[in-house]
């Protein structure tokens, strides 16, 4: 099914960033993934931005035999197609694949980060891009997309730096996160608050050898009930029950000691919370969920059709009719300042059932490319 | 998901009449709204031949996509919430073509219309004709016709109107007929003696009336 093949991730190394909140980030490391081929012109790269737990690996398979994350989007003759674009794909600052981010090693220390990595923005990690794509000598994108946070990066991107781009897809996005969105995160924070991960030797804090906690677990399970809608729950999992669990091991009708759950939907969520505490830093998970509760645009510029002033880019919004999390709302908030301030807005509300991460899953594919691969033709 | 719907409205070579009126009215290189612009194929056209700079509005999704794999800009929104977010006078033409008979606020959106176009366009189908009002008159049932296709139970054509209707519409709300035409088995005439009782479709080209357009 893919005709990427493998991929691999490279990654930069810059000087330093000055965040929004006056420290200067440094060293700084950026991690990042190409696919296709930048033409002679330079201008047909399209910079992939990736949501809370993505990361630059978008397409294809690393060496682990791992897809990437938007492999059913970015592709030869798919949405974004690689044969016509230059696809870059970056971990957001803050991450933990490869950019820096909690997990890096302080220099004043000579130990990682941890609880004391700088609190960013979506502002800075987009600055931290703008560098990217200097560093690979584009002038301007055809386009920048990205999904939830990924869309509020691309906003980001249309609002501050105009000049550097085309167009600009935002989808399932908002220029400010609601109250019950923001009420998700504190609890998902919290969760890791609670158990949070440990060090290995007690006495010897920041070791850089630490137990994990299954706050992350439980952050990540939080995380996949607002990103599905009840259709799909309903569909998917019903009410059924599991008689084995993960592992393959049966088990009676109860808790099953809280591990494996007895409703598939609860095995669901048990297996999404594991696997995710093994690929996931919590660190970076309490700062990068800070950043998109801080992310607001209202505030910073006053009102929306201020911010939105020196855009230039065609916008594409996009959002789901079964996506209670960023609702179709918050999309048209974004639509009418874009249309109050005149721009070249285009806004399209898709009728997919898989809630917030209808943008991600392969059934909602055909219809999004469709409206993808449309839209990067007609900039 | 894409259910195939039945094709409800009349199939788009079946209205190049009324879509050549409408090219025909309007000034090349001016910005055009097309509310209920199907897949663009107005749209389309007028980029082609009138270099307009267009947008459409289109509920049904299969339609969004056509759009925007045509390249036409194009907005998902439902008319029936009339077009908040559309600043006034942003744009030279509104057109609403074989939609204004299925709006439930038709009023509504037509002083919406008035408020973002200098010009607005509409196109509707007759219910005067005479050959309905003859079978109204002598089965007692709601006609049938090309132009009102499904029974009343089924159709999304849930206003019945008349060219007569529709001009007292438009004084009563403010408005100003400026240009009239009737297609009469899909021939267009700028005037036609007794259009209320002959004409198939009636289009007219409105403004608002403090405009002096």
């Amino acid at each position: 099914m893919d005709q990427m093949g493998t991929v691999s991730t490279q990654s930069i190394q810059l000087e330093g960033v000055r965040l929004q909140s006056g420290i200067y980030l440094s060293p700084l490391t950026v991690a990042y993934e190409t696919y296709g081929e930048l033409n002679e012109q330079r201008d047909n790269a399209v910079l992939v931005l990736h949501a809370l737990s993505g990361d630059a690996h978008s397409s294809g398979l690393d060496a682990d035999g791992r897809v990437g994350w938007w492999d059913g989007m970015i592709g030869p003759g798919k949405g974004i197609d690689t044969r016509k674009y230059f696809v870059i794909c970056s971990n957001c600052l803050g991450g933990c694949k490869g950019t820096t981010g909690p997990t890096s090693v302080n220099p004043a220390t000579g130990k990682p980060y941890g609880r004391s990595f700088p609190q960013i923005t979506i502002r800075d990690m987009v600055n931290v891009q703008v560098m990217l794509i200097d560093k690979l000598a584009i002038t301007k994108l055809h386009a920048v997309i990205g999904g939830s946070m990924g869309g509020m990066q691309a906003l980001e991107w249309a609002c501050g730096h105009g000049d550097r781009l085309k167009s600009a897809l935002v989808i399932a996005a908002t220029a400010r996160l609601s109250p019950q969105g923001i009420a998700f995160n504190w609890v998902s924070r919290n969760a890791i608050y609670c158990d949070p991960a440990t060090p290995v030797k007690p006495d010897e804090s920041n070791s850089g050898f630490y137990k994990p906690g299954r706050g992350l677990a439980v952050a990540r399970m939080i995380g996949h009930i607002t990103y599905l809608s009840e259709e799909t729950m309903q569909a998917k999992f019903g009410r059924k029950r599991k008689l084995r669990d993960m592992d393959g091991t049966t088990y009676s009708l109860g808790e099953n000691q809280g591990l494996g759950g007895e409703f598939e939907i609860e095995s669901y969520l048990q297996h999404k919370g594991s696997s995710f505490m093994a690929r996931f830093d919590e660190d970076s998970y309490i700062i990068i969920t800070k950043a998109i509760d801080y992310f607001d645009l209202v505030r910073e510029y006053g009102d929306l059709a201020t911010a939105f002033k020196d855009i230039t880019a065609k916008m594409l919004i996009v959002s789901f009719t079964s996506d209670w999390l960023y609702p179709t709302s918050m999309s048209l908030d974004i639509v009418r300042a874009l249309q109050a301030s005149k721009k070249h807005v285009s806004f399209v509300e898709m009728d997919l059932p898989y809630g917030h991460d209808s943008f991600l899953v392969p059934q909602g594919m055909p219809n999004m490319t469709r409206i993808v691969r449309g839209f990067l033709k007609g900039v | 998901m894409s259910e195939q719907t039945q094709e409800i409205r009349t199939p788009f070579h079946e209205f190049e009449a009324g879509f050549n009126i409408i090219i025909d009215l309007i000034t090349p290189g001016t910005r055009v709204l097309d509310l209920g612009c199907g897949s663009g194929t107005l749209l389309a056209r007028l980029r082609d031949e009138k270099d307009v700079e267009g947008c459409g509005v289109e509920l049904d999704q299969e339609k969004v996509m056509r759009c925007t794999e045509r390249g036409i800009r194009v907005m998902t929104l439902d008319l029936d919430h009339g077009l908040e977010g559309f600043p006034d006078l942003s744009y030279e033409y509104v057109v609403l073509s074989r939609t204004v008979q299925q709006l439930a606020r038709p009023e509504h959106l037509v002083r919406e219309m008035l408020r973002v176009g200098s010009k607005s366009i509409i196109a509707f189908p007759n219910f005067g004709q005479w050959k309905i009002r003859l079978e109204y008159l002598l089965t007692g049932r709601t006609p049938l016709v090309r132009t009102f296709p499904l029974p009343w139970y089924s159709s999304p054509d849930i206003h019945r109107i008349t060219i007569d209707d529709f001009r007292h519409f438009i004084s009563d709300i403010g408005g100003k007929i400026e240009r009239e035409f009737f297609i009469i088995k899909d021939e267009p005439n700028p005037s036609i003696f007794l259009p209320n009782l002959r004409a198939d479709w009636g289009c007219v080209q409105i403004s608002a009336q403090h405009s002096n357009g």
